[in-house]
């Protein structure tokens, strides 16, 4: 038991700070997006890749993938300054159909279905962490640095100029915000934070392949933003646990015939999605009147 | 030839998804409600389809259940999940993930009922006929027939009943109908109403040809959402073309690029499109 | 970190021959052996995970009529949503929380990332469903109760030699499994004279074929060979017939599910499956084939076979571990399954490999009036 608990434990972690970035573009940035799986994917084969060819250093994995996905978010970037609300989501759709494809098809990098098999431990400054523990370990001292990161920079001047932007974009230019900037340096450190929860996850499975970084991957890291409250630090992490450990739970309904259990499963996570949201519309922690 | 096949082909998948494409749009335009669900009424529509036909009833008779199931929801979603999210925040994500909800309990419920496995109506409509070695299916003639007519009457529709007028004139101001005083409500459920219904030759023609999944939705979902986007939100013409234009790309793109590339190729249009021309086809720049 | 046995609790009592019998049978009976299923429940692939499922649940049946076992066994269910990471997450559960020592899974993805779980935790997984060659030797707790796919192609192309058929068209998924049919497609093709004259590498979520059967059309094949699995197969065939095409259609066995072979347009399919002989006169065979039509109306899959061997194999590994004193557990049922090699199974005799892969006799069958037709 306690061991399922750590392997649960240690995807809330690596999800709870997906979300978090995410809720860097979504709740601060104003920055609709269904794509952030695809930074997420480029981390993880980033980390796998350097895991098989070069060094599991944990570090390493984690510092080249959010570097990697951070540079390559300019693509989202580039959408995100010339449109906004619903152009902006159904641009990030193109993106996320596209780099699904290229994930695919790419099989040279990214081993297509197949994945990227065989994954080793981690180690971390020479040890390696073998045991599950000390990996979740590591992931939660990850996420708590992050969470650190958001939260200076958000009490700082550029939270402040971002949210400026998210609340009134030509109010902020006139002002003088260099508006461009601000929200591509947001969208980089959200991706590469992606990227970075995308390497942790490459050693925690240790195996990766195109379908963890799906739509329905996106869409589901949005709604953990969204559950647990857009904007707010706790919220992202909330809605990751939330959305982890009730399907987790679910498991646990005795007596159900074996092939009913997924649709029975699926039909109450899709109720309980549903009414969260009609009874606590700003999510779980959010504030229940305001902007997001 | 063979080009003269694929626009054939990508013709009678562009026809379907224009219809669901401007059912989409027709409710954004009217409600600016985001209906992501769009797809589930597709699923639910086709499977009322296939209940019919099950139970023996017809073809009419089954058309008028798929009918009575897509209204239905459109109406339900609208009035039990939209109405109260909207009334205390309305924040667009969170209606999002509240439709998203929606679609996983509709396709469990679909497992449920009906099984898990592909359905599909058995129908001598769908096997193509030979015209000089162009494959043509007596389904294409009847999907471009039902697109033009319904085209037709919803144009009429929109232009002369005062109802229609109003669905309009909600898209450019919400506070202009008010002080009408015209019932926003009463026209959102008409909107809800028309663009679930729309669904419906889809879904009937979908289980006649291709046959229907559980999770059939989702791709219906995507492409409504990108041709209401390429075609400039809120427009119901430019829906319509987007729709038939995505038919067209995801046919030709499996000749000209790559089979593994067909679904993807539509997304890479609406991508370019977005950075480009994001007003759409026939939109106005549209802000909030 | 020692998570390594799934009976920590009775130590002792296994190798204890001087108990009385009974009181080892009394002791015993109170814990049951966990076996697990990771198979996808909803979602596209669902179909499969309810046939799986159904001949597990026959074998369990009938390993309980016969008393094969001095404990019962139990089966826990866990839905893998078909992702490698609901694998993983339902595999951590079946082996921390449930304590299963046997597991059966069905699809690359899942299988791939649960099995570094199943090694470390030293837990048996056994795969009756996917047939990628990449499945060979996944780990040594990793075994395949279904022959891979270059088997079956090996059965298939000298067939369609035979008949004439050496222009094919070939459509694939742009995965392992369909990769791995397209190289030995090639290979085997190229021994009998013939080519692949048309591909198309498709997604497993692609539904449109009509374009696909344009292209074929105008290539003029002899025949078209299709690799995919799911719903994906029916719409493949109803819609090439539809946009009519008359040619031969060959497949492997991912198409001997129902909802393939009772389709109108499959009429005339080709496809091998290995030898589920449901004529064959061995009682192992025999009985599975006359439950199984009591129970359901219908004739068995392939995919019933090989999950009800799966569980089969489990019972037979057991008994002869109980009856030599042996402790259960991945280590020596992997020890005996090598020791032993050859096992009864339904369908015949099962040969297991070095990777504790099976061979199995594969025969070719067309679909006739829904149902499959041995040719040879």
């Amino acid at each position: 038991m306690i061991s399922y608990l750590v392997d649960l434990g240690q995807l809330v972690a690596i999800f709870g700070l997906l979300a978090a970035s995410l809720n860097l573009l979504v709740g601060y940035a104003g920055l609709f997006s269904v794509a952030h799986a695809v930074f997420f994917g480029l981390g993880a084969y980033t980390a796998a890749h350097l895991a098989l060819a070069v060094s599991p250093d944990l570090l390493l994995g984690v510092l080249a993938a959010a570097l990697l996905s951070g540079a390559a978010s300019l693509v989202f970037a580039l959408p995100a300054l010339r449109v906004r609300g619903e152009y902006l989501v159904i641009a990030s759709l193109g993106l996320q159909m596209l780099g699904s494809t290229v994930f695919t098809e790419a099989q040279g990098l990214t081993g297509g279905y197949g994945g990227l098999a065989g994954i080793p431990a981690p180690s971390l400054f020479g040890w390696t962490l073998e045991s599950r523990e000390a990996l979740l370990a590591a992931a939660l001292a990850i996420l708590i640095l992050a969470q650190f990161v958001i939260n200076r920079l958000m009490r700082g001047s550029f939270g402040r100029s971002l949210m400026a932007i998210r609340d009134s974009e030509s109010a902020a230019e006139s002002l003088g915000k260099n508006v461009a900037l601000i929200k591509t340096l947001a969208v980089a450190l959200g991706s590469g934070l992606a990227g970075a929860a995308g390497a942790l996850f490459a050693f925690q499975e240790s195996f990766v392949n195109v379908e963890s970084f799906t739509l329905d991957q996106s869409v589901l890291i949005l709604a953990m933003v969204i559950i647990g409250g857009a904007g707010t630090l706790a919220g992202p992490l909330a809605g990751a646990a939330l959305l982890l450990l009730l399907p987790a739970a679910l498991s646990f309904i005795p007596h159900l015939p074996p092939t009913e259990i997924g649709a029975v499963q699926q039909l109450i996570y899709g109720l309980a999605m549903t009414l969260l949201m009609i009874f606590r519309p700003a999510g779980l922690l959010g504030r229940s009147e305001g902007g997001g | 030839m063979l080009l003269l096949q694929l626009l054939v082909n990508g013709l009678e998948s562009g026809f379907l998804y224009a219809l669901t494409a401007v059912g989409f749009a027709l409710i954004f335009g009217a409600t600016r409600i985001f209906h992501f669900a769009h797809g589930a009424t597709y699923a639910l529509a086709g499977y009322g389809f296939i209940l019919g036909e099950r139970l023996g009833l017809g073809p009419l008779a089954s058309l008028g259940i798929a009918l009575a199931a897509a209204l239905g929801f459109g109406l339900f979603i609208e009035g039990a999940v939209y109405r109260p999210i909207e009334r205390s925040r309305g924040a667009f994500f969170t209606l999002f993930v509240a439709a998203f909800g929606v679609v996983i309990a509709v396709q469990s419920l679909l497992e449920l009922g009906f099984g898990r496995s592909y359905v599909v109506v058995s129908s001598p409509l769908s096997r193509a006929v030979s015209w000089n070695g162009l494959y043509i299916a007596p389904l294409f003639w009847i999907s471009l027939c039902t697109a033009l007519l319904l085209f037709g009457a919803l144009a009429l529709f929109l232009k002369l009943s005062p109802y229609g007028i109003a669905l309009r004139a909600l898209a450019d101001s919400r506070f202009l109908i008010r002080t009408y005083g015209l019932s926003e409500r009463r026209l959102a459920r008409l909107a809800f109403a028309l663009g679930s219904a729309l669904t419906v030759p889809g879904a009937v023609l979908g289980a006649l040809s291709t046959g229907l999944t559980p999770s059939v939705g989702a791709h219906i979902m995507l492409v409504s959402l990108t041709a209401a986007v390429v075609g400039g939100i809120g427009s119901m013409p430019g829906a319509a073309l987007a729709g038939i234009l995505l038919g067209l790309t995801e046919t030709l793109a499996v000749d000209v690029l790559d089979t593994a590339w067909s679904e993807a190729s539509g997304f890479v249009l609406l991508f370019l499109f977005i950075l480009l021309r994001p007003q759409g086809i026939f939109g106005a720049e549209l802000r909030r | 970190m020692p998570q390594s046995h799934a009976w920590p609790r009775r130590p002792l009592l296994a190798g204890i021959a001087a108990l009385p019998l009974f009181a080892i049978r009394r002791a015993r009976a109170e814990e049951p052996y966990v076996l697990g299923t990771l198979f996808p429940m909803a979602g596209p692939n669902a179909e499969y995970g309810t046939i799986f499922t159904a001949g597990a649940q026959m074998a369990l049946a009938h390993i309980a009529e016969d008393k094969m076992l001095s404990r019962p066994i139990v089966l826990r269910a866990e839905d893998s949503q078909g992702t490698p990471q609901g694998g993983a997450v339902g595999m951590s559960k079946l082996v921390n929380v449930d304590h299963a020592i046997y597991v059966l899974v069905g699809f690359t993805g899942v299988s791939k990332a649960a099995a570094p779980i199943a090694a470390r935790a030293k837990v048996i997984l056994v795969n009756g469903g996917g047939v990628g060659p990449d499945l060979a030797g996944l780990s040594p707790y990793y075994w395949n109760v279904i022959p891979l796919a270059p088997d079956e192609i090996r059965t298939i192309v000298p067939y369609l030699a035979s008949q004439n058929l050496r222009r094919l068209a070939f459509i694939y998924i742009n995965d392992p499994f369909g990769n791995g049919v397209r190289q030995s497609l090639k290979a085997e093709l190229a021994k009998v004279g013939g080519s692949v004259v048309i591909e198309d590498a498709i997604l497993p979520t692609d539904q449109q074929f009509g374009a696909i059967a344009a292209r074929i059309r105008d290539a003029k094949p002899d025949a078209v060979y299709f690799a995919s699995y799911g719903a994906q197969q029916a719409e493949i065939i109803k819609q090439l017939r539809d946009s009519g095409i008359t040619l031969p259609l060959v497949t492997y066995s991912g198409a001997n599910i129902p909802s393939v072979e009772t389709l109108p347009e499959a009429e005339g399919l080709v496809l091998t499956t290995q030898a589920s002989a449901l004529s064959s006169d061995d009682p192992v065979t025999q009985r599975f084939v006359r439950d199984w039509r009591a129970k359901y109306g219908t004739d068995p899959t392939a995919y019933n076979q090989n999950y009800y061997n799966a569980v089969r194999l489990f019972a037979l590994l057991t008994a002869s571990l109980e009856k030599a004193g042996k402790p259960v557990n991945g280590d020596t049922l992997r020890a005996e399954l090598l020791a032993r090699r050859r096992f009864p199974l339904v369908g015949g005799e099962g040969v297991f490999d070095d990777l504790c892969d099976i061979s199995m006799k594969i025969v070719v069958n067309r679909v006739e009036k829904g149902k499959l037709v041995p040719l040879t």
